[in-house]
């Protein structure tokens, strides 16, 4: 097996990755998305179990040059072919799709996909012959182009009808710099804008996304779109963005959503994002998120951008002078103190909530009710997070002047975590381990008293005869 | 010649005689005993016969068998020590089969009744995958029905006609998604005899589908009592007059052309109530009586295991809490009706296995897993001894030294957990497990050479004693396994039980120094592995931050590496290639279902809900009412599936438990 150095993209290529649907057999793809982000690419990657639908609109959305399947669990020939269908039918078949499936694809089928449209399956003969760097040098190559202008001038008038991959593509022109293509959005009347930021591993697209799920419980004719930024890597260029795997609310023909790499080194915020967010509000959607990766003391230029803004952290932040340290508190509208089930989550609370009201010198206002809400997004129909998202329409409707009417209560109520182990027995594998060691110490104890007892007895035995030798030999 | 010494010897006596008694007072009763039983435990497997019991019942067993040359060979062969150190070491560590800590085995004997063997089985529609298993079993003594399923099934939809679910509807598996076809699946085989077991892999919607099932053994127990009565004509009638009022056709069995009937062995139970459920033709009370018969006699086991699920195989469906609360709530139901002779949950390494973990990885983390559903039901209220007895566990053998001891090692881990950390009684302490070869450790090149491999993987797990094998085909690296090779992965496990010599000896691993030094080096990486999962806030806590599925990568990658520098040789993948270079083989076909079996099971599914409109609506707001107010959701969704599709079931409690999150 030969390896080749990886080849370097001419333009921004931005690919999808996934499993097939009920598929959960995903080593493969997360080998393959490494390999094609290393190789400069941006990858949006969705994870295992995806319908065609779900990565078609993701790559209609993200505006991307191709998608990256694997699929082990047989229907691959209904799948891709619908999936080729699906992309012409929301006009997006320069798209192209690429696959794998080891052994499970039959190299006749292979053809047959190929023949329909696939730009190609690899098989595993593929793969030893050309190596894992030669198989995505292959991909990246075939999805190195700029994407077509699809609409021309009909853009205007399709990204005023929310068509995704209008704006998709409005969204890419402002990134090409071709600003004449969308003129069209340069007066235009900024929709409400709600950010997003906090630290790395805080649970920030989770938490997003119980907001875009219950937004769209709660306003059954609003829309919504997020903007969800990651780091590029300086070294490759590449970008992992990865907001969309933990969104299960965003496949919503209300939703659109756009991940953007921040492309240039140590900026939270991509300089496109401001053009998007134009497009956006010229399309009308009733509100925009912004979620930002939080990288430094650029955090705060979400507050630039935005009309609400909040902060997500963690009740893991150390010392509670480290707290002064983060410039969001002082700038942020809302703090969400999501894992609210960490160890210390309620002195955390007090802690942020005092910090809060010390950057704003609201001395006269009781510490307890600064806007600082404990969450636990990964937890189901979370109290917290409840609480958190009537506060945050509240904010909004009061900010932007929205006549929204939320049918979530006003609450106090905090995350409280349901425990599958009670948090007192959470030590249950190491008092395993220490119980075996109790025992294993018995059992040596009690061999070597069993050991002398034998030997006593044998000794007693020895001597017992040795007083009556000659009787023993007798008898 | 020396002088006899008597009077100083005496003195020494009496001195020694007080040691021995100061000693004997440091022994426990227990050890005492052990020491004073010693040779009458030896004599107990020298004489013709062993006799012991089991529930009340006195069993005897011949302790030899006769070899070609007249050498009895001893079932159990005991060591000779003299040293009573050395004995009560091996007792407490060791010990025969069936005493703790159970090292060597949870029985004292094998069944000899009941060869361990699997039909597996799971194709195309319900009736294709039936007369598969009526194949299978055809002059088999019992039928042990092992039941793959396909991948819309495993992820708890509905057949559909949007290409990518349809295309993968009974392909790899079977389609299921009504009571109905879990009807047609088993029908022919009385699920509540003694000798039908049946096992089901499914993880995500398992509480639904294991609901499918005890409802079909509930409805054949009312056919039982209908034909009992002689009433088939009066039941049949009714069930024409509930139809006719629904104007619509009775659900059938699809004929096979071929057959011109039932599949041969299918007699038609459990197919007069197709399309009706028992407490719809017959009174409440004798329903209720076939209910708890069925419920008490069933025998299987349910895959269910869905913290593995998250750690390395990606089916699951619901938010882990939810998913873990319907465990808790299976359960729950289990130890109020009584369900004792079906397991809960396999409790499964074979897929962390699969997905690169080594055997350490495997055994550690599933056992980590065994031991938090025992934290959880213990904190739900539930007793150890009422559930213990309903855990199974999974593993699969590989070639790895650490493999000829896995199951010596989760036993005496396990015997010792239960016994003394949490006082749990004798049948709770044995793990009993069933083993897979290893599909990873087939090769897609020189596929022949497969069958070498999976024989030494069913060697290890025969000499290990496994309560139950699967022994893999050597084609299923490529292709789906045709009946001539499923036939010599039969073979393989036949050979060694009923030809291999030393294989009539039932401890074979006993008394080798490498086999004692490798139990405790496992067992002791296994506590190593459990104090990090600990230190991580314990196995959920260890999920979080996603450290399984990591580690469970990291040696993965470890294996691939060595693999592909030849480091760790493969013999025909990376050495000893053939002149041609042991090329992958490629299957030149495969089996797929037809789009016929497709094309029914969607219609299937579309009248089923169609029928049963006018009853679906309510039963899905009272599952969904369980489950705010926590009440049990499986005993609510055993009557949910009287009436509701599988995909209807799971839409439904996605709203109100949370569907999973992925992440990376």
């Amino acid at each position: 097996m030969h390896s080749s150095a990886p080849y370097k993209p001419l333009h921004t290529v931005r690919v999808v990755t996934a499993a097939s649907l009920f598929d959960g057999h995903d080593a493969a793809i997360n080998v393959m998305r490494r390999i094609i982000q290393s190789t400069g690419c941006e990858v949006i990657h969705l994870g295992h179990n995806r319908s065609v639908a779900e990565v078609v609109d993701c790559a209609v959305q993200e505006d991307a040059q191709a998608i990256a399947m694997t699929s082990y669990q047989g229907g691959h020939v209904e799948y891709f072919k619908y999936m080729k269908d699906l992309l012409g039918e929301r006009g997006a078949g320069h798209i192209k799709i690429y696959g794998g499936g080891g052994g499970t694809i039959l190299p006749t089928e292979i053809e047959e996909l190929q023949a329909y449209g696939i730009s190609r399956l690899y098989s595993p003969d593929d793969g030893r012959a050309m190596g894992l760097q030669g198989m995505i040098n292959d991909l990246v190559k075939g999805a190195d182009y700029l994407t077509p202008d699809v609409f021309g001038a009909s853009l205007e008038a399709e990204v005023v009808s929310k068509n995704p991959l209008a704006l998709a593509q409005a969204i890419t022109a402002a990134e090409r710099n071709e600003g004449q293509r969308i003129a069209f959005a340069d007066s235009v009347k900024r929709v409400p804008v709600l950010g997003i930021t906090g630290t790395g591993g805080a649970g920030k697209s989770s938490l997003t996304d119980e907001i875009v799920r219950r937004f769209l419980a709660d306003f059954a004719d609003l829309s919504i779109a997020v903007l969800s930024i990651d780091p590029s890597k300086r070294k490759t260029g590449g970008a992992l963005l990865g907001d969309r795997i933990r969104m299960n609310a965003v496949h919503n023909p209300r939703v659109y959503m756009r991940s953007f790499a921040t492309r240039e080194a140590n900026v939270a915020l991509n300089r496109n994002v401001h053009d998007a967010l134009r497009i956006l509000s010229f399309a009308k959607f009733d509100l925009i998120i912004v979620e930002t990766a939080g990288i430094g003391q650029s955090d705060s230029q979400i507050t630039d951008l935005a009309d609400v803004s909040m902060y997500v952290m963690t009740p893991e932040y150390g010392a509670a002078s480290q707290l002064e340290k983060i410039d969001m508190i002082d700038y942020a509208d809302l703090v969400a103190l999501n894992k609210f089930d960490k160890r210390g989550a309620h002195d955390a609370l007090r802690d942020v909530k005092k910090q809060y009201q010390r950057s704003r010198q609201l001395f006269t206002q009781n510490p307890a009710e600064m806007p600082v809400f404990g969450t636990i997004a990964s937890q189901f129909n979370d109290p917290g997070t409840n609480t958190l998202y009537r506060a945050l329409v509240d904010v909004l409707v009061q900010r932007c002047s929205l006549d929204w009417k939320s049918s979530y209560n006003r609450s106090t109520e905090i995350s409280e975590k349901i425990y599958v182990i009670p948090p007192d027995r959470v030590r249950y594998l190491a008092e395993i381990a220490e119980e075996s060691d109790r025992y294993e110490k018995q059992v040596r104890n009690q061999e070597r008293i069993a050991r002398q007892l034998w030997q006593v007895k044998g000794a007693i035995d020895l001597l017992s005869q040795s007083t009556m030798p000659i009787q023993s030999e007798e008898s | 010649m020396t002088k006899p010494q008597a009077p100083n010897a005496a003195i020494a006596i009496t001195t020694l005689e007080q040691k021995a008694n100061e000693l004997e007072q440091q022994l426990t009763a227990e050890v005492r005993s052990m020491i004073a039983s010693w040779k009458q435990k030896l004599q107990s497997y020298q004489g013709e016969e062993f006799v012991y019991k089991v529930r009340g019942k006195e069993i005897h067993v011949a302790n030899h068998v006769e070899s070609l040359s007249h050498t009895p060979i001893p079932k159990i062969s005991l060591p000779r020590f003299s040293d009573w150190g050395e004995i009560v070491r091996w007792c407490m560590r060791e010990n025969v089969p069936g005493e703790f800590p159970y090292t060597a085995g949870v029985y004292p004997f094998k069944r000899t009744n009941e060869d361990p063997t699997r039909m597996f089985a799971g194709e195309g529609s319900p009736e294709r995958t039936n007369r598969r298993f009526h194949y299978l079993s055809q002059g088999m003594p019992a039928a042990r029905l092992s039941t793959a399923f396909d991948s819309v099934t495993l992820y708890g939809e509905d057949p559909a006609r949007r290409p990518d679910i349809y295309g993968k509807v009974g392909n790899s598996g079977v389609s299921i998604a009504t009571l109905d076809d879990a009807k047609k699946l088993y029908s022919g085989f009385d699920l509540t005899a003694p000798t039908t077991s049946v096992s089901m892999t499914i993880n995500g919607p398992a509480p639904i589908v294991l609901a499918f099932f005890l409802n079909a053994a509930i409805d054949q127990e009312c056919e039982k009592l209908i034909a009992e009565r002689g009433i088939e004509e009066q039941i049949k009638q009714k069930i024409a007059a509930i139809y006719a009022e629904k104007g619509m056709p009775l659900p059938t069995y699809t004929i096979d052309e071929q057959d011109g009937g039932l599949p041969k062995g299918n007699n038609g139970l459990g197919l007069m109530l197709l399309g009706v459920s028992g407490d719809q033709v017959l009174d409440a009370a004798d329903y209720q009586r076939c209910k708890e018969h069925a419920l008490r006699t069933v025998r299987g086991t349910v895959q269910a295991d869905i913290l593995k699920e998250d750690q390395a195989q990606n089916t699951c469906i619901f938010s882990t809490e939810f998913a873990l609360r319907l465990m808790g709530d299976v359960q729950q139901s289990f130890i109020e009706q009584q369900v004792r002779n079906f397991y809960s949950v396999s409790i499964s390494g074979y897929h962390i296995a699969e997905a690169g973990a080594n055997p350490i990885t495997q055994l550690a983390l599933t056992l980590a897993n065994g031991f938090t559903y025992v934290e959880y039901y213990l904190s739900r209220g539930m007793h150890i001894d009422d559930f213990a007895p309903n855990l199974s566990f999974f593993f699969s053998n590989g070639v790895d030294p650490e493999y000829a001891v896995i199951g010596r090692v989760a036993r005496r881990i396990w015997a010792k957990a239960i016994k003394h950390k949490y006082g749990g009684n004798e049948r709770s302490q044995m793990l009993k497990y069933h083993i897979q070869t290893s599909g990873r450790s087939l090769h897609a090149q020189e596929i022949d050479f497969n069958d070498i491999r999976t024989t030494l993987q069913a060697l290890y797990a025969i000499y290990d004693n496994c309560n139950s094998l699967h022994t893999n085909a050597y084609d299923e690296a490529i292709t789906t396994p045709t009946e001539e090779s499923v036939r010599r992965a039969v073979a393989i496990q036949l050979i060694i039980n009923r030809e291999l010599g030393l294989a009539k000896n039932e401890n074979p691993l006993q008394g080798a120094f490498i086999i004692e030094e490798l139990t405790d080096l496992v067992e002791e990486a296994v506590y190593t592995e459990f104090r990090k999962i600990s230190d991580r806030g314990g196995v959920l806590g260890a999920m979080e931050n996603m450290y399984q599925r990591n580690k469970i990568q990291e040696e993965s990658l470890y294996y691939e590496t060595l693999k592909h520098s030849g480091q760790y040789p493969i013999i025909g993948v990376n050495v000893f290639l053939s002149s041609k270079g042991s090329p992958t083989i490629i299957p030149q076909e495969v089996i797929r279902s037809t789009q016929e079996e497709k094309d029914m099971q969607v219609h299937n599914v579309e009248l089923f809900r169609k029928r049963n409109s006018s009853a679906s609506d309510a039963a899905i707001a009272r599952l969904k009412e369980v489950a705010i107010s926590n009440g049990n959701l499986f005993d609510e969704l055993m009557e949910t599936v009287k009436t509701c599709s599988l995909g209807q079931i799971t839409h439904a409690l996605y709203q109100v438990g949370g569907e999973y999150r992925r992440s990376m």
